[in-house]
């Protein structure tokens, strides 16, 4: 383990500079990897697999008896992956992998399964081959009994980490907390990637779009991950952790600095009132939004009980947690968003195909008027929470004034409903569209009908408006906020929303970035939701920017024809009027390397 | 499986997969889970490759679609009646169609 120091580069998604033990984790998720040293260690390692290959077989065996008469058709799925289980080739091929190679058993049953993978790509008959699912179904749950984490993944370590990965799905990051990682590293994924959005609200350092690093790094390697330039160093010589200690302190001060007034309200240099409000995932990040000095909650994302359990949330159960995150926040305002999930992200018990093409498919509420079940429970603690606070409902992906009309008569009917059980409500719930697909764009004026507000969510805004894909590397750069066609968009939003006499929010990414608050106050835009630490920095700008100038800004810019010119613009602009927001502050919030 | 030293009559077998859906997920079950019934070595051959018919996976894996030949080989002390329950399930076609 005594390798060279190396450096390798990727980009910077979540500021912040930590060093600790390398972690790694294979494509898989969840697979360590790592030779095992004498024969003891290889018996011990051979027992311990036959163990989970025993706890697996009385899982599958349980779950057989478990099933109803009337599943047949699941009983035989069960029959034949017990069967496969005990396969020469998934069974034997792993043990000799540990006996003869000293692989650990997760590598060698990782092994065994892509061989029989291989073999299986070759056959010609496409109902034997696609019989690979049902040996990759074997192989995940064996491979949870062998890392003791049963079949959904949670992550233990004996001391704190920094997770090297392929990339980080949302299921995996809901188990992780910022007392066992201190930083992430991934292959995928660019500045808005979810590891990015999950490292900022959990204030670790992460880079990511680091290529092979899964392959670059070995785990139980020192590492130093540096969220500000996308730099890690690998097993760092007496120089460089010096320089690390340097460059931590640095920072830490700059961001002491700017947290100091953050909880006092921002307005514009010539005194006009902005929000900046917080976007949370837990309720125990209400105590970052304080902290940081959120003027509310924008964005309450809901996922998170959703994909944690294998069960659907009990409405007590959601109605709990949005109570807390309301009364913490009280008297400011809490903007829950409802689902934003599609079937296929449920643990179970929901049974939906994996999607071709997720972000086009059945989510959010489009889901939820599908699943109107699981739609009206959500909309009901909702609608309880709001007894106890400031409480604004939002719907994701509307994209037609049917689906808002909808979502509205669903909520008037589970009022209804509550007011014959006599539970307490606030009546005039203020209900939002989100505006994140072109067609809301187009026709906002028509949702403004229904809408007591828009929140306009330009991840996805972005996302769809230009056709790219914000996890996929090849194209990651082209995914460009200050795009003429999202500047003009936004700018149609505003215009409409102020006709209308309805507020309007921004809750993506783009708006809890330094760089762009500017040009958005100049467009119109007027509160702000973003990840907790981004306050401080934000409100230090809005501070610092006249409302008047701020037009002026936006009104070039909208000018402009390509991306490339507004770029340049804006960044000079800001260069020239912010100088020490470029030297830590926009690393602090953004992701960009400086 | 109680292997014993006397020479053995090896009986072999024509098979021919008459099912639509060929060899799949439940008929290979169903063979590997037969043949673990009988002491006796049992294997299948396809244009040339010879596997356990317990393994399920090498079954799977010799690929055999609606209309595959088959050589069935059982050889122990239940070799015929393993032979003669397993020529029965293929022509049984497993159950299916």
């Amino acid at each position: 383990m005594n390798r060279k120091n190396r450096l390798l580069e990727g980009i910077a998604a979540s500021p912040g500079i930590v060093m600790g033990p390398a972690h790694v984790l294979t494509q898989e998720g969840q697979v360590s990897t790592r030779l095992l040293y004498n024969d003891q260690e290889v018996a011990e390692e051979l027992k311990r697999f036959n163990r989970a290959v025993d706890q697996t077989e009385e899982e599958l065996t349980r779950l057989r008896g478990e099933i109803a008469a009337d599943l047949k058709e699941h009983a035989h799925i069960l029959d034949l992956h017990l069967l496969i289980l005990r396969d020469r080739m998934l069974l034997l091929e792993t043990q000799k992998l540990v006996k003869e190679q000293n692989f650990n058993a997760e590598r060698a049953l990782y092994q065994a399964f892509l061989k029989i993978k291989e073999v299986f790509q070759r056959i010609g008959d496409k109902h034997i081959r696609g019989r690979i699912q049902d040996v990759e179904a074997v192989y995940r749950r064996l491979r949870g009994h062998l890392t003791g984490r049963g079949a959904s993944k949670t992550f233990e370590f004996s001391e704190p980490v920094i997770i090297v990965a392929r990339d980080l799905s949302p299921a995996e990051t809901t188990h992780m907390s910022s007392s066992q990682v201190l930083g992430f590293i991934t292959e995928r994924g660019g500045k808005t990637s979810h590891t990015a959005i999950i490292a900022h609200s959990l204030e670790i350092p992460a880079v990511v779009g680091l290529d092979n690093a899964t392959l670059e790094i070995e785990s139980g390697e020192e590492v130093i991950v540096n969220g500000l330039s996308g730099r890690v160093i690998v097993n760092p010589d007496e120089a460089m952790r010096r320089s690390y200690e340097v460059r931590r302190e640095e920072f830490e001060t700059f961001k002491w600095e700017v947290t100091q007034g953050s909880s006092l309200p921002a307005w514009t240099s010539d005194r006009h009132p902005t929000l900046v409000l917080a976007n949370i995932e837990q309720p125990d990040e209400v105590s970052l939004a304080q902290k940081y000095g959120a003027d509310g909650v924008g964005l309450y994302r809901t996922e998170f009980l959703y994909l944690r359990q294998r069960q659907l949330p009990t409405e007590e159960d959601l109605f709990q947690h949005y109570r807390q995150v309301v009364e913490t926040m009280a008297p400011r305002e809490v903007t829950i968003r409802t689902l934003d999930i599609g079937g296929d992200k449920f643990l179970s018990p929901l049974e939906y195909a994996p999607e071709m093409n997720p972000a086009l498919g059945l989510r959010a509420i489009r889901f939820c008027l599908k699943e109107q079940k699981i739609f009206r429970t959500q909309v009901k603690a909702i609608l309880r929470a709001s007894a106890f606070g400031q409480v604004r409902v939002m719907f994701p992906l509307i994209s037609s004034p049917r689906e808002l009309h909808e979502a509205r008569l669903l909520l008037e009917s589970v009022k209804g409903e509550l007011a014959r059980e006599n539970i307490a409500f606030d009546q005039k719930l203020p209900v939002g569209a989100m505006i994140e697909v072109p067609a809301a764009v187009t026709l906002a004026d028509l949702l403004g009908r229904e809408a007591d507000f828009f929140s306009i969510g330009t991840n996805d805004l972005i996302q769809y408006a230009l056709a790219i894909d914000r996890s996929n590397k090849s194209v990651a750069d082209m995914y460009e906020p200050l795009h003429p066609a999202v500047m003009r968009m936004v700018r149609d939003v505003v215009q409409v929303s102020r006709k209308a006499g309805i507020r309007v929010a921004m809750c993506g990414e783009m708006a809890g970035d330094p760089l762009y608050i500017p040009v958005l106050l100049g467009l119109g835009v007027e509160e702000l939701s973003m990840n907790p630490t981004s306050i401080p920095v934000v409100k230090r700008v809005i501070r610092m920017t006249s409302l008047g100038e701020a037009t002026k800004i936006a009104r070039r810019a909208l000018a402009l024809a390509t991306v490339e010119e507004v770029n340049e613009y804006v960044n000079k602009e800001m260069d020239h009027r912010f100088p020490d927001i470029f030297r830590f502050g926009r690393p602090l919030v953004a992701n960009r390397v400086l | 499986m109680a292997m014993t030293e006397t020479k053995l009559w090896t009986i072999e077998k024509e098979l021919w997969v008459e099912n639509r859906l060929g060899l799949h997920a439940r008929p290979v079950a169903k063979i590997a889970t037969l043949s673990q019934q009988f002491d006796a070595d049992i294997t299948l051959e396809k244009d040339g490759l010879v596997v356990n018919a317990r393994d399920l996976l090498d079954v799977l894996a010799l690929d055999c679609p609606q209309g595959s030949r088959l050589v069935l080989r059982t050889r122990g002390p239940q070799a015929r009646e393993a032979a003669t329950s397993i020529t029965s399930l293929f022509a049984r076609k497993f159950e299916e169609t």
